[in-house]
């Protein structure tokens, strides 16, 4: 094993050009390689991890109507992959017609009411309660309050041709911070979005009592519903759907982005096997030809009692030191490549966009070792034909 | 040491191989004792180079041999002769381009794993002109140097048998005489029989060694060269 191993370095060395060019155009084929799956696993992460950080991508919408009793919500409630749920009214009901701060002669028109509770990972800052509720940044700003104000709600319905109007005053506990979510939106408890929706569907509710507490109704139209991880959409919409439930992932691009990463991690492995075939044929030829041109001295090896299996390493033993070699300078360009990427061409907001972890590095070692055994194969194919005697006849 | 008690370092019957349907070489009978020298004294193409690929095993036989320098001819072919038993100096000079004259000298000390003795070594070196050049590459000194670095290579392990294929020609005339003396005097130093082919033979130091007979003779159709010699011990 040292004579092999010292002949082969031996040789490498005294054709340290041929070796070189051998490294330069592993590096060529390599380098490029490796930033393309850094910035596959950077960018791609990037997104999917802002993708999950953002809990409304986890919004499961229902869709259209149904009667769903309070079993429906217990066993929703129970389940590992449900983060949260709340009952919600119908869609048609979820908005106020106007909410106003008197006190800053403000008002906001059409205002999308959202049923809240605690543990609401959208509204995080306070928990809602009857006439208490929280306010996105956007319609904050528009009307001017703060946690602590009170504001108007302003419920419109026509009965008989006649328009009544019902209102209610409630408490501003919180503020929803913009990045949770970006539109005009109250968010309520639920027991205020069932009066709303009361006052509008039922005549016998007048303007002056719609507030007042009554019991619950047994069922809800709707509900909003988030999944604690982003892998956990697809079960639940299913199972939801076997239940008769239809609903559809607010972020559909999840699935979209999903498919990408996985059709892009198709194409990459691609890519790669093409390249890892291409570099293995330039690989396999180059140590082939290397045994002819030292084809003489393999003979003479054989003539001074070499083991066959020892001439034999020689090849492989030179090819593995090739490719490690090449990984090893390819690194040394590809890592601090990946570091200036990171630096200078990061977006605002993502932490990296080009990253390889120690299992890429890893795997690209056993990568390029697998390759430089295997292409050594033919040149060791080749050397069990070099007889002791060519050396004899060879000048 | 008498002739009578002299150790047989090679000793071949019926040893032949056949190099295409017209030609063939065969080696009937040739027995050496240590310190003996036997020349192959035969024209250019008579397979005197074929003879020592035979007896060194790097040429397989398609006739039985009884043996060879004490080992049956199935173990030389599938086990090189180790330095100390055999060395060969090739008429190709040939050598392992990468690697330097002193490390050309040992290999085959190194394939056998065996120490090469330095004292020997550095003899060697200076008696044929090489100090000066150890750390040198074959392709940076003259062709009579090469051939020169083969020839230690050849003695570093004090071999009972020495091949030697035409170990001169490649040298500048002036310098064949006293390589040749050399040669005999290393020989002589290490104790090894030698078997010489070279048609220059009948005026340099080994013009006074025996000669193999060689004749050619029609064996089933096939042109066989035959070479046959037999020291009395």
């Amino acid at each position: 094993m040292k004579l092999p191993l010292f002949l082969a370095s031996r040789e490498l060395r005294h054709d340290w050009q041929a070796a070189a060019c051998f490294i330069a155009a592993l590096v060529g084929v390599l380098a490029p390689l490796l930033i393309i799956l850094a910035l596959k696993n950077g960018a791609i992460d990037a997104m999917l991890g802002r993708l999950v950080e953002d809990p409304a991508n986890r919004e499961l919408i229902a869709i259209g109507t149904g009667r769903h009793d309070a079993d429906f919500f217990k066993k929703l409630t129970a389940r590992d992959d449900v983060l949260f749920v709340t009952p919600a009214t119908r869609s048609i009901n979820a908005q106020a017609n106007a909410v106003r701060n008197r006190q800053a002669r403000k008002l906001v028109r059409k205002v999308v009411l959202i049923p809240s509770a605690a543990g609401d990972p959208i509204s995080t800052t306070a928990n809602v309660a009857p006439g208490v509720a929280t306010l996105s940044t956007r319609l904050a700003d528009e009307l001017e309050v703060a946690p602590g104000d009170t504001i108007e709600i302003r419920i419109n319905r026509r009965l008989n041709n006649v328009v009544e109007t019902a209102t209610q005053d409630v408490v501003v506990a919180g503020i929803v911070p913009a990045e949770n979510y970006g539109r005009s939106a109250l968010f309520i408890a639920v027991q205020d979005m069932v009066a709303i929706e009361r006052f509008r569907d039922d005549a016998s509710v007048t303007a002056e009592d719609w507030a007042e507490p009554r019991a619950m109704p047994e069922t809800f139209a709707s509900f909003r519903l988030y999944t604690r991880s982003l892998a956990d959409i697809s079960a639940l919409e299913k199972n939801l759907a076997a239940q008769g439930v239809n609903v559809r992932p607010r972020a559909q691009n999840v699935e979209l982005l999903l498919s990408f990463q996985r059709n892009l991690n198709l194409l990459f492995v691609i890519i790669a096997a093409l390249a890892v075939i291409g570099f293995w044929a330039a690989m396999a030829s180059n140590l082939r030809g290397a045994v002819e041109r030292q084809r003489t001295s393999l003979s003479l090896l054989h003539l001074l009692g070499l083991t066959e299996s020892s001439r034999r390493l020689i090849p492989v033993t030179q090819s593995v030191i090739l490719v490690l070699g090449g990984v090893f300078i390819t690194l040394l360009f590809v890592l601090p490549s990946i570091v200036f990427i990171n630096r200078f061409f990061t977006p605002e907001g993502f932490e990296r966009i080009a990253w390889l972890g120690p299992q890429h590095l890893f795997g690209t070692f056993v990568l390029g070792l697998m390759t430089a055994i295997t292409a050594s194969m033919w040149a060791v194919l080749a050397i069990k034909e070099i007889k002791s005697d060519e050396v004899l006849r060879t000048s | 040491m008498g002739q009578g008690t002299k150790q047989v370092v090679l000793d071949v019957q019926a040893l032949g191989v056949r190099l295409s349907d017209e030609f063939g070489v065969v080696v009937d009978r040739l027995k050496l004792h240590r310190g003996e020298v036997i020349v192959l004294d035969a024209p250019s193409g008579a397979g005197k180079s074929t003879v020592l690929g035979l007896i060194s095993g790097a040429i397989a036989p398609d006739r039985s041999a009884k043996m060879v320098h004490m080992m049956s001819h199935q173990q030389i072919a599938n086990r090189a002769p180790g330095p100390e038993t055999m060395g060969f100096v090739l008429q190709t000079s040939a050598l392992v381009p990468y690697l330097s004259v002193e490390e050309n000298i040992t290999l085959p000390c190194q394939v056998a794993q065996i120490a090469a003795d330095s004292d020997w070594l550095s003899y060697l070196i200076n008696g044929l002109g090489l100090q000066g050049l150890e750390t040198r590459k074959p392709q940076q000194i003259s062709v009579g140097q090469r051939q020169r670095v083969g020839i230690a290579r050849s003695f570093l392990a004090k071999p009972a048998l020495l091949l030697l294929d035409e170990p001169v020609s490649a040298l500048d005339p002036s310098n064949v005489d006293q390589v040749e003396s050399l040669i005999a005097l290393l020989a002589e130093e290490a104790g090894a029989g030698v078997v010489l082919a070279s048609h220059q033979a009948a005026r340099g130091a080994f013009s006074g060694s025996p000669r193999a007979h060689h004749r050619t003779e029609v064996r089933g159709g096939t042109l066989y060269s035959v070479f046959d010699a037999e020291l009395a011990a």
